[in-house]
């Protein structure tokens, strides 16, 4: 059963059709690639998955449930996740205070409670602090909580996004080209390092990437984007040989 | 030593020495003009109501208004509904005052907010100026408020107008004021601010509704501000519409700006200076020895000066006079041992 469903989506920006009627579903569990060349529309199809803007047409299902027209913040309640291509850390705060920021769905204290001290904010804190930690510690960031974001290494940035995206606890995790911007030697630990997290956290996963080494040896299934359109799904090996993917890339 | 902690160093002079004056300030003007050190904190609780949709990135000027609402809800019912109740008049009324202002104004807010809070930056500004417009012209016109005269003696609870002793009620709201916003933002509701200011987008698609943490910040800050209108009607024993108009949202601008708009420290000191600033250049003025030009200068040309020290300080301290910056320890800054910590992180791969 389809987990998460593009049914259709499309986006139009004027005349420009970024994302053309778009259809896959990602299953429970999997790790889903979406390649494409430049400007294919990957990341606004992401956009479109995680309600940052509207679609002009189509529909988003997930669970069943059709989410097509929730806000963001609504769509991140559901258990959806994700990091940004073009990093979107909070630049001038701490590591920590990043991860702790996305716990924000998993405490409830309001103003009186936070400002007093009143239950249950002395306890949320606690966790809160304790879950951001280990979540640092997990990519590998734990010496350096207290240091600005924004002082951080673009790869560095990239491990931080991913932390704090697992801060919200989510079912479904995209990632939008997550080893950009990381040495061979760290691409090559990324790999085990999704499935770890897949497996840890219970995870399904969606993700951009350029990298085809990457994609080709992470992902259960390949959706191949060009100029808006699916032109191929499906399993990895089977995406490679497709000849419309050889020629989106290659050219003609 | 590098170049970056010369300058944390030159701030942190300058930060004492701003601290430094406000204490001198306050002691000389206890002594001579009471009614300056009181102004002094309640200018500084009006700094902290701007502050507050400072903390979500939302630049609001509407804090007069609310400090308006406030000094007309406090002279209404102190002649009108609280009469009897013998003199002095009692304090615990004047805090019953500040509630009913911090509700009243908490409800204007949300009602105005939520429609005024989908605009951004300086057309958010533009929109609050407004909301201080309507608010003035309104007092002026409205029966209640006693039109263009306003309302005029506002009971004292303390034998003297403008007494010193107001501070037994300005400085514990200052505090509290100060204490309520620094546990605010080590709080859940603080950090969902922080993160709308610094990129609200990220903020949303970390399930943080941005519309209702807005909304949220910009009520805190108009009740505050209705809070400092209450004691102010009181303190100034007459309310009328040139209280809380667009010259004040300038002025409070100047309060945060000046102090700096990255902690909740910067606005009240910067309150604190500024408004201090124009009986400190009266009393330069009393000097003998100085020109006379200069003296009328300093009397009448109060307000040039202060415009001046606004857009110097704007140009010399961006940030203001306090950064979160001079708060952090040393050992952040970069040491060579530091340095050679950071290298061997990089070396380290830990995917």
């Amino acid at each position: 059963m389809n987990l998460l469903e593009s049914q259709g989506l499309t986006r139009r920006f004027g005349g420009l059709v970024a994302v053309d009627v778009v259809s896959f579903g990602v299953q429970e569990g999997e790790i889903f690639g979406l390649i494409g060349p430049n400007g294919a529309g990957k990341t606004t199809l992401f956009n479109l998955m995680t309600g940052l803007i509207p679609p002009s047409a189509g529909r988003l299902i997930y669970k069943g449930e059709d989410i097509t027209n929730r806000r963001p913040y609504q769509i991140a309640q559901l258990g959806i996740a994700r990091t940004f291509q073009n990093i979107r850390l909070f630049g001038t705060l701490s590591a920590l205070e990043n991860v702790m920021i996305a716990r924000h769905l998993h405490t409830k204290a309001g103003v009186l409670q936070g400002v007093f001290g009143l239950s249950p904010a002395p306890q949320e804190e606690k966790i809160t602090y304790q879950r951001a930690t280990e979540l640092l510690d997990l990519v590998g960031l734990a010496d350096r909580a207290e240091q600005k974001a924004r002082n951080f290494s673009y790869g560095d940035q990239r491990r931080l996004e991913i932390a704090r995206a697992l801060a919200l606890e989510p079912k479904v995790l995209l990632l939008d080209e997550p080893a950009a911007g990381m040495n061979q030697n760290e691409k090559h630990n990324l790999s085990d390092f999704i499935r770890r997290l897949r497996a840890q956290f219970n995870l399904t996963i969606v993700l951009i990437e350029h990298y085809v080494p990457l994609v080709m040896g992470l992902c259960d299934r390949i959706a191949v984007l060009n100029f808006g359109k699916l032109i191929a799904l499906g399993a990895p090996e089977a995406v490679q040989n497709d000849p419309a993917v050889i020629e989106a890339y290659l050219g003609d | 030593m590098n170049q970056s902690s010369t300058n944390t160093n030159l701030a942190r002079a300058f930060t004492i020495g701003a601290i430094l004056a406000v204490v001198l300030l306050i002691v000389r003007y206890s002594q001579v003009r009471g009614s300056v050190v009181v102004l002094m904190a309640i200018n500084a609780v009006l700094a902290l109501s701007l502050y507050l949709p400072l903390m979500t990135g939302q630049l609001s000027l509407a804090s007069p208004g609310f400090y308006a609402i406030g000094g007309y809800i406090a002279a209404i019912f102190s002649t009108k509904v609280f009469t009897n109740v013998g003199t002095p008049f009692p304090i615990p009324l004047i805090i019953v005052e500040m509630a009913i202002s911090a509700a009243v104004c908490g409800f204007v807010a949300v009602l105005v907010g939520i429609p005024a809070l989908r605009l951004r930056g300086i057309y958010l500004a533009l929109a609050t100026i407004a909301l201080v417009e309507i608010l003035r012209v309104a007092a002026l016109n409205l029966e209640i408020t006693g039109g263009a005269v306003g309302i005029f003696g506002i009971p004292q609870p303390f034998a003297t107008i403008a007494s010193l002793e107001y501070l037994y009620i300005a400085v514990p709201l200052l505090l509290f004021s100060m204490f309520f916003v620094a546990r605010l933002e080590q709080s859940r509701v603080g950090r969902a601010f922080a993160a709308l200011r610094e990129d609200e987008l990220a903020a949303n698609a970390m399930g943080i509704n941005p519309t209702y943490f807005k909304v949220l910040s910009f009520a805190l800050g108009a009740m505050l501000a209705g809070v400092a209108g209450a004691l102010a009607g009181h303190f100034l024993n007459t309310w009328n519409a040139r209280q809380g108009t667009f010259d004040a949202s300038i002025l409070i601008l100047a309060y945060v700006l000046v102090g700096g708009s990255r902690t909740f420290i910067g606005p009240v000191l910067g309150a604190a200076l500024l408004s201090a600033l124009p009986e400190l250049l009266r009393d330069l003025g009393d000097i003998s020895g100085i020109p006379a030009w200069l003296v009328s200068f300093f009397k009448d040309g109060r307000l040039i000066i202060f415009g001046m020290l606004i857009a110097a300080g704007a140009y010399f301290f961006p940030y203001g006079l306090i950064t979160p910056e001079i708060f952090r320890r040393r050992k952040r800054e970069l040491t060579p041992r530091a340095l050679n910590k950071a290298a061997v992180q990089e070396g380290k791969s830990h995917l």
